[in-house]
């Protein structure tokens, strides 16, 4: 990931041809034409604090450190409406989680600390260990990753939905199931990392 | 260009709307032979299916008389109507037509009585106001019909009902033996005045056209206020027949959409205020909201929407709707984002008229089109040398379409005159 550059003055546009260039989709973004059918069709729309439409033009304002600071980034549940809606196909759910990505990596103060960035680390952990995503761990690596009796009190609070889910042969209680291969799995995912490194430099 | 044996000064217009008709008329009056082919029973096009024209709200009716005198008045234009053109061969200045034609039933010497209409019992869908009522199986296809006169469902020509029609007629004019035929026609140019027709509003499934009777599309909205619409010009909800107290005018439904129309339709912005006029003009206590992306009113038409804008019932929200939901008592739930107050909103209205865009005639291949290029839309390439009039040539207004016309008869009289 290249360096992300802070505007310093008005109509500076470096931080959005920035976006333009390394976020995902945002080759798109140029086209946005403020139309509001992503943040309409937005089933999270009334919750996010400034939704996908204003967002992409505080993009293009250069208001960087609000952007990467908004909850907007992180309350996409990647529903798709908006993007299949979109007049000018712009990928909005794309960007939104690659500029979560961003914000994480640059440090935005409360970006690791939200729901959703702690569900993705745990969800990725499984997925990257095991090939697989265990129900189990996953959600306990989520809970606990709030500390040790917060967890346990989440945990005991969602103890009658892991017993359901045990009964409807959802959630199993054995060992983690986990991919064919996991040592070629580990190589895809170290050749995948070098390549993103390669990418962010020559950008 | 290949050379032609045989060199014609006779234009061929095909279609006869607004625009073929200008055509037609302009290439005679200049003293030119010319052949009108029509596809419907009857001249007229999409213009004789408007209400009023924008902005002056004059009626289209008045455009099309003096028209229809000038064609009557000529002795250089052959207009054939249920014909369209099956092949064309040949170069600039010499082509060789086919020309297929329906049958009618009804011979010119029908008098517009409507006796076949009132002993036929048969109910079709009736085109011209897009299947919003229906008409008796023999019909005038509209007050403003050329050539005026009557037409037979072909469901019918061949029954007990078909007889009934024929001994009904007073003048002998029903003919069941009317059947398909061909004819040929050398001419030296083509004019293309294929028109257009409304995009189709199933297509755009969050607004749910489809589903609810309250939304219905701005071309529906012309025949309900029409004096020779479906309900005589009274505006009511389709669903109840009640008068709707608040209207949403959605612009935008399907143009400027790369999953849809990708242009701008040019007209539909001020055909809505034209509508929310309509609105205000026989409902006094309406209430009007416009959503719309921008406003696009080209050079004098700025002064409609001025107008419009000055009337305090008639709101202007900032926002592409992102979709329409079922409220209660048939209503239709407008949702979607207000782009400058970030209110997200979920409003209810009485009817929703979707401002759906103009979509080539000569798109997804309905019209067989031999000689011109089309551009990607279904429009025809005004660079592949093909003549085109009108809408055929992309989206316009009805001046505009009358201004291209008369270019398109410049054109074809100078390629028959070369």
């Amino acid at each position: 990931m290249s360096h992300v550059p802070t505007p310093t003055q008005t109509y500076d546009l470096s931080f959005a041809r920035w976006v333009y260039g390394h976020v995902d989709g945002g080759d798109r973004l140029a086209l946005c034409m403020q139309c509001g059918t992503c943040s309409g069709s937005c089933p999270l729309g009334p919750q996010m604090d400034f939704g996908p439409r204003k967002l992409f033009m505080m993009i293009r304002a250069g208001l960087k450190d609000q952007v990467l600071g908004s909850n907007t980034i992180w309350n996409c549940v990647s529903c798709y409406n908006c993007v299949v809606r979109c007049p000018r196909q712009v990928p909005v759910k794309h960007i939104l989680q690659s500029l979560a990505t961003v914000a994480v990596r640059e440090g935005y103060p409360g970006a690791r600390e939200t729901d959703n960035a702690r569900f993705a680390k745990a969800f990725w952990w499984s997925a990257a260990k095991y090939g697989r995503t265990d129900e189990r761990l996953v959600t306990a690596k989520f809970y606990f990753s709030y500390g040790l009796s917060k967890g346990y009190r989440k945990s005991m609070a969602n103890l009658a939905i892991a017993k359901g889910m045990v009964k409807a042969r959802r959630m199993h209680l054995g060992l983690p199931h986990k991919c064919k291969n996991a040592g070629e799995l580990k190589l895809i995912l170290a050749r995948a990392a070098e390549i993103e490194a390669r990418h962010g430099d020559a950008s | 260009m290949t050379e032609s044996t045989s060199r014609s000064r006779t234009i061929l217009v095909v279609g006869g709307g607004i625009s073929g008709i200008t055509a037609a008329v302009e290439a005679a009056e200049a003293g030119h032979d010319v052949v009108l082919v029509e596809r419907s029973p009857t001249l007229g096009g999409r213009v004789a299916q408007m209400n009023r024209y924008f902005p002056k709200l004059c009626h289209p009716t008045c455009g099309l008389e003096i028209n229809y005198q000038r064609i009557k008045k000529s002795k250089r234009i052959k207009v054939f109507t249920m014909a369209s053109v099956a092949s064309v061969k040949g170069a600039p200045g010499g082509y060789a037509v086919t020309v297929r034609t329906r049958p009618r039933y009804v011979r010119p010497n029908c008098t517009a009585c409507g006796d076949c209409g009132r002993a036929a019992t048969t109910e079709v869908a009736n085109p011209f106001n897009y299947g919003l009522d229906k008409v008796k199986a023999a019909h005038l296809p509209h007050p403003m019909a050329f050539p005026m006169r009557y037409v037979i469902d072909p469901a019918v020509a061949a029954t007990a009902e078909g007889r009934a029609i024929e001994a009904a007629c007073p003048v002998g004019a029903v003919n069941l033996d009317d059947a398909e035929g061909s004819f040929e026609l050398e001419v030296g140019a083509v004019v293309w005045a294929t028109g257009w027709r409304p995009y189709p509003a199933d297509k755009l499934t969050a607004y749910r056209w489809s589903e609810m009777a309250n939304v219905v599309t701005n071309v529906e909205m012309e025949r309900l206020a029409s004096p020779d619409g479906p309900t005589k010009g009274r505006i009511v909800r389709p669903s109840d027949g009640a008068v709707p107290k608040k209207v949403a005018l959605i612009q935008c439904a399907g143009s400027r959409d790369l999953n849809h129309l990708a242009y701008c339709s040019r007209i539909c912005c001020l055909a809505s205020m034209k509508h929310a006029a309509y609105v205000r003009e026989q409902i006094a206590d309406a209430q009007v909201d416009v959503y719309y992306i921008d406003l696009r009113a080209h050079d004098k038409l700025e002064s409609f929407v001025q107008r419009v804008k000055r009337d305090p019932q008639v709101r202007f929200v900032k926002s592409k709707p992102a979709r329409i939901e079922a409220g209660a008592g048939d209503n239709p739930v407008v949702c979607g984002e207000n782009t400058l107050t970030r209110e997200v909103y979920a409003e209810p209205y009485d009817l929703v008229v979707l401002a759906t865009g103009m979509q080539a005639a000569t798109a997804e291949g309905e019209v067989p089109v031999f000689a011109p290029d089309l551009d990607d839309y279904g429009f025809i390439f005004p660079e592949s040398g093909a003549i085109a009039a009108g809408v055929a040539s992309g989206p316009l207004d009805v001046s505009m379409s009358v201004q291209s016309a008369t270019a398109a008869a410049l054109k074809a009289i100078r390629a028959v005159s070369a």
